[in-house]
């Protein structure tokens, strides 16, 4: 089957309507356009994914035009589909039309409805771009390209200039990351002569030795533009102030896809990392920073959204984790399921704010679980995979990735343990939100106004939530090199225990923030805690430190230099020439005397010149 | 007679919009917009390769010689194009003395055309003062309120750098004449002077020079921020868009050329100029509270890579500056257009005293995101595609300085994200009372410029099949 390419097209089609149509169109008609075009886009990607199971799984290249060539840089606008594109083609147009569809119930009311779907559309068609690129150049394309939407949707409303600042915030941030991952682009092209994935690939296994320090290097770089757009430790600050966007717009970019672009990138390239056992500890212990960190800072959160924010940063953690300890299918599954779960419970949050008129705060909520049978269902069940608990889709990735990290070489014990302890701090935030926002005493009044196009979406991803990871994830199989989800297999008490984890995590939650057995109060009043909380609250000093280190230092340059010291030059010069000038101006005095004077003396030097230097 | 004609019908075409202000006040604009398009039209009969030849004083060997390969071509049609931007852009700003307003707009145009077609030094460097004088008239008769200052710098900085350009240019031909015996300015004949290589490395330094300063490099960057603040939107378009190109094409058809071990002994400073003016025309850009000077400062930081484009002195990275020049024009017009159009409405160029314009003119907001994300570098946008060729052929050549200029690049994202945030969006600025959005003839203006952009950033292929010939024959490595 031709037609890959209508995929990305259809989304961008949307986009260049709204754009042109400058807001002219009715609502009904925007609405129709925007989830449309993501919705046909979903039906092609069907279409694309049945024909690719029916060829075997054989991968499907789309060559369309050459975007730039000179000498021997030459690349190609071209697309490719193979098991793992074809589950993020799957995830990016399913979980995204579900999305817009909420959207179009969510943002009724709200100015620039029609700019609103014109962004939404515009980074669907970018992070489709990312995924069906057959070379790392488009790749980088979806990056900026996702960057950008996510910068334009952050700052949406854009009077603001909180929103402003924390898309700015985004947007540079993940830039950083898009500079290294540009010249690990460079150093690839130079050593191999491609930017084309499966030839360098090819390429790169050919060339190097296991170990080498090219592809560290390469691998090192690539993983510095994941680390941006997939917010992990170190350039993970931007994820939390991204919040500042309408709700649907953290279910899709920064829970459901833009995020995952990182691990998407490093299981495209594995036989780089491969090559490389440094760069994929590396990624490894990113993982397991990120979901440690991120963790623990959920549980002192007070804003809904920053709760899941963390809570995203955390998941993508173990899918680093997993990337890092060899899991790769189960990465890809975990993204999977996470774009499930986590979409389910921002799309649910986003429910509830909307019926408290945009409240956010967990501590002014409560009781809610009566008035809001479907979001509080719904969020039910998202906080359930999001916990892992048994038989819930986030339970079946997540089991393998703890159990891959246990058998990962002589730390394997470490990693799973700290893995597992923040797992266990996953359920117990997760359940602190659910039994402070929807149990004990209402604190505010809730007006539930969605429509179909609202809980329908939500019905959908909770079955996902539930059941989308009883089937493993087939398509996968053939891509990846530990041979797909099916073929992890543990055995022993440590997959019981594994599975224990997130139960005594909710467990736990439940005595202290649900039945209220347990008193933590003197525990969290104490001064000690009070500031851990902060520490946590700041993000573990990383905004400061690089608030001292880069922005404050940025700025401090830029005012004293705003004259442009090098100006001082030419103004030196130009005052230079002044004073000559005053100095000439004096010599004219109108005295003749004066004039006669100075002319016998010149004349005098000249002789004496002539007479004293020889050979003149 | 075909290029002669072209630069000869925008030089009539000069004189009759003087004079035709006699007529009615409106004459001169619609003449100079018939004249624009009128050449417009005759350049698309003009072949790729077109080449003409005639004798003008032979006692001297200087001859009219006009070519116009693929470079040319692509740098004609870009002059003609922002050209009959400019024109309309300043359909109505302009009050004064309308006549002699189009006729500089035109001699200056002209005067570019020639620079960019001629192949006789000679000719060149008279080619070179045409464009300079009528816009240092644009400047000090229609600019703002430090037009005298401004004008004058500019016009000091490009006639210092010219003189040292001529000096170069009498001693390579005398020095040619020594060792041939034949006086010629020919650019053909110049080509295979044989010259002492300490001599040549000197004279490669004087040519080095003028073009840096026009380009402009850091150092000798500080005319342009004065110049384009203070000139009218037309001059500030043709400034940016055009005529620093001049600079770029006088490095890539004249420095490697006729010298080409002098100047491939001076690739690393000239690269490092060109990665310092990346990142410190990028820092300043961000200090500035001044729109249009803003897009000034970002002006040195882009030019910054077409410098270090032409040194990597590689097929990727020249093609790359070439893509880089044309997009450049685009983008940084656009933008002094949008500056020019905010003064229009605000009386104002200060950032201060905008914000939260986009609710009160949302197709200017959206227009201006457009063209801060061509200038960051968005891909997709033709910026991109330039930056991103010069720095994969740079780092073939030079890690570190590549990776200064990538750093470059994340710069551009914060001054360019910020100019956008103090403009357009943030709280309303309860100042601006009411702003009238882009009408017509404004907003087709500018979805020109948005397609050309996007083309370029998509199918830059038109562009660099244009030009690659060219860049095989200039010297250059593949």
């Amino acid at each position: 089957m031709e037609g890959l390419w209508l995929i990305p097209a259809l989304p961008l089609a949307g986009f260049l309507i709204l754009f042109v149509t400058e807001g002219r169109l009715p609502n009904r008609a925007v609405a129709f356009i925007g989830a449309g075009s993501v919705g046909l886009s979903a039906v092609a990607a069907l279409f694309a994914g049945i024909d690719f199971l029916e060829q075997g799984g054989a991968p499907r290249a789309e060559h369309l035009w050459t975007w730039m060539a000179a000498g021997p840089f030459e690349v190609a606008v071209g697309l490719y589909l193979d098991g793992l594109s074809l589950v993020m083609v799957g995830v990016i147009t399913g979980v995204g039309f579900l999305i817009h569809l909420y959207a179009t119930g969510y943002m009724a009311g709200e100015d620039g409805y029609s700019r609103f779907f014109a962004y939404m559309n515009l980074f669907v068609f970018a992070m489709l771009m990312l995924v069906l690129g057959d070379n790392l150049l488009l790749l980088f394309l979806g990056g900026e390209g996702v960057g950008l939407c996510s910068y334009l949707l952050i700052g949406f409303f854009h009077q603001d200039s909180a929103n402003g600042y924390a898309a700015r915030k985004a947007f540079v941030v993940t830039r950083v990351g898009d500079t290294f991952m540009a010249v690990g682009l460079f150093l690839l092209f130079r050593e191999l002569g491609t930017l084309d994935i499966q030839a360098a690939m090819a390429a790169a296994g050919e060339a190097w030795p296991d170990g080498s320090n090219l592809a560290t290097a390469i691998a090192l770089l690539l993983l510095g533009g994941a680390v941006g757009k997939s917010a992990q430790v170190p350039l993970q600050t931007w994820l939390p102030d991204a919040m500042a966007g309408p709700t649907p717009v953290s279910a899709l970019i920064h829970a459901a896809t833009m995020v995952t672009a990182g691990v998407y990138l490093i299981a495209r390239t594995h036989d780089l990392f491969l090559l490389s056992p440094d760069a994929q500890f590396a990624v490894a212990l990113v993982g397991l920073v990120t979901l440690f960190i991120a963790s623990f800072t959920a549980l002192t959160q007070r804003d809904i959204k920053r709760i899941l924010a963390y809570s995203t940063m955390s998941q993508i953690g173990y899918m680093f984790l997993a990337l890092g300890v060899g899991a790769w299918s189960a990465a890809i599954f975990h993204l999977m399921t996470h774009a499930f779960f986590k979409a389910l419970l921002f799309l649910s949050a986003g429910s509830v704010i909307l019926a408290l008129h945009h409240e956010q705060d967990i501590f002014r909520m409560g009781g809610l679980w009566r008035r809001l049978p479907v979001p509080f269902w719904c969020m039910v069940i998202g906080s359930a995979a999001l916990a892992a608990l048994p038989l819930t889709s986030g339970f079946y990735s997540k089991d393998i990735i703890l159990l891959t990290s246990f058998d990962y070489g002589s730390g394997g014990a470490w990693f799973w343990g700290l893995a597992a302890l923040a797992a266990f701090m996953t359920s117990l935030y997760t359940s602190r939100m659910m039994f402070i926002a929807f149990f004990g005493e209402m604190r505010t009044e809730p007006h539930d106004r969605s429509g179909v196009n609202m809980w329908l979406p939500l019905v959908v991803l909770a079955a996902l939530a539930i059941g989308g990871g009883w089937f493993g994830l087939a398509p996968l199989a053939g891509v990846l090199p530990d041979g797909g989800v099916d073929a992890a297999h543990h055995e022993g008490a440590i997959v019981w225990v594994t599975a224990l984890i997130p139960i005594l995590g909710v467990l736990l939650g439940y005595l202290i923030f649900g039945g209220k057995q347990l008193s933590v109060r003197a525990l969290v009043e104490s001064k000690a805690a009070q500031g851990v909380a902060r520490f946590w609250d700041g993000g573990w000093g990383f905004d400061a430190l690089y608030d001292r280190l880069v922005v404050r230092p940025f700025g401090f340059l830029a005012r004293i230099n705003k004259a442009d010291a090098v100006d001082l030059i030419y103004a030196f010069i130009a005052a230079f020439a002044r004073r000559l000038n005053a100095v000439a101006v004096r010599s004219q005095t109108g005295k003749l005397r004066w004039y006669a004077a100075n002319m016998a003396l010149g004349l005098i030097l000249a002789l004496l010149l002539v007479l004293l230097v020889p050979g003149t | 007679m075909q290029l002669l004609g072209l630069i000869l019908l925008l030089l009539g075409g000069g004189a009759l919009a003087a004079l035709s202000q006699r007529l009615h006040r409106n004459a001169p604009r619609w003449l100079a917009l018939g004249v624009i398009a009128a050449a417009a039209l005759y350049l698309l009969a003009i072949p790729v390769g077109a080449a003409e030849q005639a004798a003008w004083i032979p006692r001297f060997g200087i001859s009219l010689i006009l070519a116009m390969d693929g470079l040319s071509y692509a740098m004609v049609a870009l002059t003609l194009f922002l050209g009959l931007i400019a024109i309309v852009s300043s359909w109505s700003e302009v009050n004064e003395s309308p006549g002699f307003f189009q006729f500089n707009l035109l001699w200056t145009l002209a005067g570019v055309v020639g620079v960019f077609t001629a192949l006789d030094l000679f000719l060149f460097f008279v080619f070179w003062e045409v464009m300079l004088v009528p816009m240092y008239f644009l400047i000090a008769i229609w600019g703002h309120e430090a037009r005298a200052y401004a004008a004058m710098k500019f016009f000091l900085f490009t006639q210092i750098s010219g003189l040292l350009m001529l000096f170069a240019m009498l001693t390579l031909v005398y020095l040619n004449y020594q060792a041939s015996g034949v006086i010629t300015f020919a650019y053909a004949d110049l080509l295979h002077a044989e010259i002492d290589p300490g001599y040549a490395f000197l004279l490669m330094l004087g040519f080095f020079v003028a073009f840096v300063v026009k380009l402009p490099g850091v150092p000798f960057h500080t005319w342009l921020p004065d110049a384009h603040t203070q000139a009218p939107t037309a001059g500030s378009v043709i400034l940016a868009g055009i005529l620093l190109k001049t600079g770029a094409y006088g490095l890539l058809r004249f420095v490697v050329p006729l010298f080409p071990e002098a100047a491939l002994d001076f690739r690393w400073p000239a690269m490092l100029l060109g990665a310092v003016s990346v990142i410190y025309g990028g820092y300043l850009a961000f200090s500035q509270s001044d729109f249009k000077r803003l897009v000034a400062y970002s002006s040195i930081s882009h030019m910054g890579f077409v410098l270090l484009g032409v040194f990597a002195w590689n097929t990727v990275a020249v093609q790359g500056a070439v893509v880089q020049m044309v997009a450049h024009g685009f983008s940084t017009a656009a933008l002094f257009m949008m500056a020019g159009a905010l003064q229009q409405r605000l009386h104002t160029r200060e950032m201060g005293q905008m914000g939260g314009l986009w609710l009160k003119a949302p197709r200017m907001g959206a227009v201006a995101l457009f063209f801060v994300a061509a200038s960051l570098g968005m891909p997709g946008l033709g910026n991109f595609v330039g930056e991103f060729m010069v720095l994969v052929g740079a780092f073939q050549v030079d890690v570190p300085l590549t990776i200064a200029a990538a750093i470059g690049i994340i710069i551009a994202a914060v001054y360019a994200l910020s100019l956008m945030q103090r403009s357009f969006q943030g709280e309303p600025n309860p100042a601006v009372a009411a702003m009238p959005d882009f009408g017509f003839r404004e907003l087709s203006v500018m979805i020109l410029m948005m397609v050309a952009l996007v083309w370029l950033g998509v199918y830059p292929e038109t562009l660099l099949n244009l030009s690659a010939p060219v860049v095989a024959q200039l010297g250059f490595t593949p």
